[in-house]
């Protein structure tokens, strides 16, 4: 490959499109959607789209992570395991038989904010679609022998994954490491340690405290008559429960200053991933365009000054990159590459050189032209099937956006300045010695090496947990 | 109900490929796909589908690391990241700065078989990216210092892929193992002390058997009105001149004597087993029910391996299938992620059961149902976005020799019947066909640091 695939996922999202909608010099648009608040309070959008006999629906469920109890990571990853398990009058194996007879998918998953079931059928099944996820969501077994099954599984993943590409696992720990002891901190798929706290009380308390009708937000894109769906939906969804909990509010994760270094020892690895955050940004910042533009050229595709510098001009990484991971309040802002174990400290300080040559020099007109060139020209493929407009239409509705989210950005990305510019380097871009440095790697051959850029605190892979164990 | 696409498909009357008629799905704009072929050989495949004003242009050069031998493994690969380092008339890096200026992005892959370069980028621009594209074609050139730069960056993706990721290290020594003779043993990312070696010659030599517009296939698809296209194919792409057929692979591998083992000590908590078993090329119908064999037995929560394995006997973390073929004949694969501190004779034994278990008694007709319905989803998944279109246009009309077969691929999975699993569990999965790898925790000694390997 010429690129890891991982960096190019910031590019994903838009296009869709019924033969209705239009796009033009001003961007595309979000194709029509019908709307409606049902009894509970669950939201719902819909989209017809018949290019392809396919169905794709996304139910997103607020909270997620966030109501994991203290100590007990991956509750809420765990619950969304379970109930896939057997739900309704199917047990487990039923279930899995019930989705992949008639070829189709659905899959349930915690993220740090929300839980979400993902479905794509083929719409001559779109029925057995509905009732599947209805069963998933309101009549899950939660079965005692299933729930030890599922949290053994979730253990030994993570270990599996311990012995696998490093790559996978940077986020992992540069999060925990960033944001301890704030929310965003939690490992959302819990660790060795965390998982072995949870019981299957704690995930029936999750199911009735921070699940329910109240917290749903469906969106349905595909094959189908939106008259029938919304009546469909309103059957299966429309009644049911609240949850039993408020949402859990998320304080907004101070800034660090400084630097600190956290160094995973890996022994034998030929490669040290590193990772350089801060807090950076939330989905809603009114800066949000302004900062994509920038980081599109500092650390966002191939010829960014990252990898410029760390891959195309010195071969030191097959990949460098930057990127901001933005939920409802600030989320990360982080750098991360990997080199061979004797150049550690040679990638990493061309990456600290490269983030304050950006504030130093700004961009340039050209740079900022291009930039605006790239974000609109890659935009449109990022709505493109049935299930990116169902996840950007869901993604919209939970951070309280509207159409104009999708609409009005190629708008938004033209009337980027160099004024702008100039403010979101200086607010939203860490300056090099405000950051914190996660290491996977061999400790015995760089730990001398990296106490230059701050107190080191070190912990094994093999460790049950995503952070040190903090006194 | 009649919706959209099906009216649109039966208005066309769609007539693809004589395999399968009767059940050829109506996949709308399908009728619209023109072909031409310039006099230097190059063949060109445009379907319009203005979803989104975007395009996706895919370039198949048949070339991969089948076309090596020792002494430059890995060097299609190379070649591949060589073709963004300038040419004659463009500095290295200009290809790409040009690119991303003007909205366009890309990434290129290479594999056992074929080498492809892919485009994605607005319509607007489709003049400058034929012409960023033909000049590659033409009048690439090779830099010393950015070879020697490029091969670390080489050099950094294996380490990711193969040497710091335990799957991709058994792969690695299995797929060397399973071929003695034919090409399929080479690792696409190359051998380490070839990545150290290969030579600016070697790439010039590469360049001009392999990179000749009659080796290549271009795949367009997207918000473009396809003479026009063919006016910029005029232009750009029909003076470069074609070069004599590339050599032939001619070696075949022999039939297996016997299992073959291997086993690899490592660093470790979870132990991996994998399993390798001759098989057809992707062109074969054989290949089809491979296909169908292999979702049987791994593909899926409901499958057999996962239902057994993982599910009733927790004698897995993680199980798969797998298959890789292409111009040749490839392997079939079968993979189980073991518990940490599991017994790794134990999984292999379940797995050799339900093997047996298949070549005895054979599908059910619910699982030959299931496996069609999947085949047919993931059909139509391929088609839901212009880059999905490029690449399977790329893969009938590469591997299949005609671009329609896809159109009458699930027609093909309709035919395989239960009685074609069962002989392939028979005649294809035996023991004596295949080869099997370990890895395996290194046993903990007293020794406190453990050195990697030089």
């Amino acid at each position: 490959m010429k690129y890891p695939p991982a960096l190019r996922a910031f590019a994903l999202s838009c296009a869709l499109l019924s033969p209705a909608s239009a796009f033009g010099a001003d961007g595309v648009r979000l194709p029509a959607f019908r709307s409606a608040t049902l009894p509970n309070g669950a939201v719902v959008a819909l989209v017809e789209k018949r290019d392809t006999p396919l169905v794709s629906m996304n139910v997103t469920v607020r909270g997620g992570a966030l109501g994991d109890p203290a100590g007990k990571d991956g509750t809420a990853s765990l619950y969304t395991d379970l109930i896939q398990k057997g739900a309704g009058n199917r047990t487990a194996a039923q279930f899995a038989e019930a989705i992949e007879n008639v070829g189709g998918s659905l899959s349930a998953g915690a993220g740090t904010e929300s839980i979400g079931v993902n479905a794509s059928f083929m719409s001559r099944d779109v029925d057995l679609m509905l009732e599947l996820v209805a069963d998933v969501l309101q009549r899950p077994r939660l079965d005692a022998v299933e729930f030890e099954k599922a949290r053994t599984l979730a253990v030994q993943s993570i270990v599996a994954a311990k012995d696998s590409d490093p790559r996978a696992l940077m986020s992992s720990y540069g999060d925990a490491w960033l944001f301890r002891g704030h929310p965003y901190g939690r490992s959302v798929g819990g660790s060795e340690a965390t998982l072995a706290a949870v019981t299957l009380e704690d995930i029936k308390r999750y199911y009735a405290e921070q699940v329910g009708g109240d917290r749903l937000i469906i969106t349905v894109v595909g094959d189908f008559d939106s008259a029938m769906m919304l009546q469909q939906l309103e059957r299966s969804f429309g009644t049911w429960r609240k949850a039993g909990a408020p949402l859990p509010i998320v304080p907004s994760p101070a800034r660090v200053t400084g630097r600190s270094v956290l160094l995973v020892d890996k022994p034998g690895a030929t490669q040290t991933y590193f990772w350089l955050g801060n807090v950076g940004a939330s989905r809603t910042d009114a800066a949000r365009t302004a900062q994509s533009v920038v980081n599109t050229v500092f650390g966002g595709r191939f010829t960014s000054m990252l990898n410029t510098e760390l891959r195309i001009k010195s071969g030191l990484t097959y990949g460098a990159n930057a990127a901001f991971s933005r939920p409802s309040q600030p989320g990360s802002f982080r750098i991360a590459s990997y080199t061979e174990t004797g150049k550690t400290t040679q990638a990493i300080d061309m990456a600290l050189d490269t983030l304050a040559r950006l504030h130093k020099d700004g961009l340039d007109a050209d740079q900022l032209k291009s930039s605006q060139s790239y974000m609109l020209g890659q935009f449109p493929p990022s709505i493109e099937t049935n299930g990116q407009i169902a996840a950007r239409l869901a993604d919209m509705l939970f951070h309280g956006l509207g159409p104009e989210d999708v609409d009005e950005y190629a708008a938004r990305v033209t009337r980027v300045d160099a004024t702008a510019v100039r403010s979101t380097i200086e607010q939203s871009f860490p300056q090099p010695d405000n950051l914190v440095i996660v290491l996977i790697g061999d400790a015995a051959k760089i730990r001398d090496a990296v106490k230059k850029y701050g107190q080191v605190t070190e912990m094994k892979i093999t460790d049950p947990r995503f952070a040190p164990v903090t006194k | 109900m009649v919706t959209a696409w099906r009216a649109a498909a039966l208005a066309l009357g769609l007539t693809f490929g004589a395999v399968a008629q009767a059940a050829a799905p109506e996949v709308p704009g399908a009728n619209q796909i023109v072909t031409r072929t310039l006099p230097n050989g190059l063949k060109l495949v445009v379907w319009p589908d203005k979803d989104i004003p975007n395009v996706a242009m895919y370039t198949w050069y048949r070339v991969g690391s089948r076309n090596e031998r020792p002494g430059i493994t890995g060097i299609s690969h190379f070649f591949e990241h060589m073709m963004f380092n300038g040419t004659k008339t463009r500095a290295p890096g200009e290809f790409d700065r040009i690119m991303e200026g003007s909205g366009g992005s890309n990434n290129a892959y290479t594999s056992s078989d074929v080498t492809v370069y892919q485009n994605w980028f607005p319509n607007s621009v489709t003049n400058l990216i034929f012409d960023l594209e033909s000049d590659r074609m033409r009048n690439l050139d090779f830099d010393a210092e950015k070879v020697e730069s490029e091969r670390g960056v080489v050099y950094s993706e294996r380490r990711s892929s193969v040497d710091n990721d335990n799957f991709g290290t058994l792969i690695e020594q299995m797929q060397a193992t399973a071929f003695v003779a034919h090409p399929y043993q080479i690792p696409t990312i190359g051998w380490p002390s070839d990545i150290e070696g290969w030579k600016v010659t070697d790439l010039q030599d590469y360049y001009r058997q392999y990179y000749a517009p009659n080796n290549a296939v271009m795949l367009i698809v997207g918000d473009v009105d396809p003479e026009a296209v063919f006016k910029l194919a005029d232009q750009y792409l029909a003076s470069i001149p074609a070069q004599p057929a590339p050599p032939a692979v001619t070696t075949k591998e022999p039939p297996q004597l016997g299992e073959r083992r291997l086993r690899i000590e490592r660093d470790a908590q979870t132990p991996l087993i994998a399993m390798a078993w001759h098989t057809a090329a992707e062109s074969a119908r054989e290949a089809r029910v491979m296909e169908v064999l292999l979702s049987i037995l791994g593909d899926g929560d409901s499958s057999r391996l996962y239902q057994r394995l993982v599910e009733k006997e927790q004698a897995a973390v993680d199980v798969g299938t797998q298959f890789d073929a292409g111009f040749d004949p490839g392997l079939a694969w079968v993979y189980a992620v073991v518990p940490p501190g599991g017994d790794v004779t134990r999984t292999e034994r379940i797995i050799d059961e339900e093997i047996a278990r298949l070549a005895q008694e054979g599908p059910t007709p619910v699982e030959i149902t299931k496996a069609r319905n999947q085949a047919l989803v993931g059909f139509w998944r391929g088609l839901e976005t212009i880059s999905g279109k490029a690449q399977a246009l790329g893969q009938y009309e590469v591997f299949h020799g005609d671009y329609r077969r896809l159109f009458g691929a699930p027609a093909e999975y309709e035919s395989i019947t239960a009685e074609d699993v069962k002989n392939a569990a028979a005649t294809v999965l035996r023991r004596d066909n295949r080869t099997v790898g370990v890895l395996e925790p290194k046993v903990e000694t007293k020794a406190p640091v453990r050195e990697g390997a030089k």
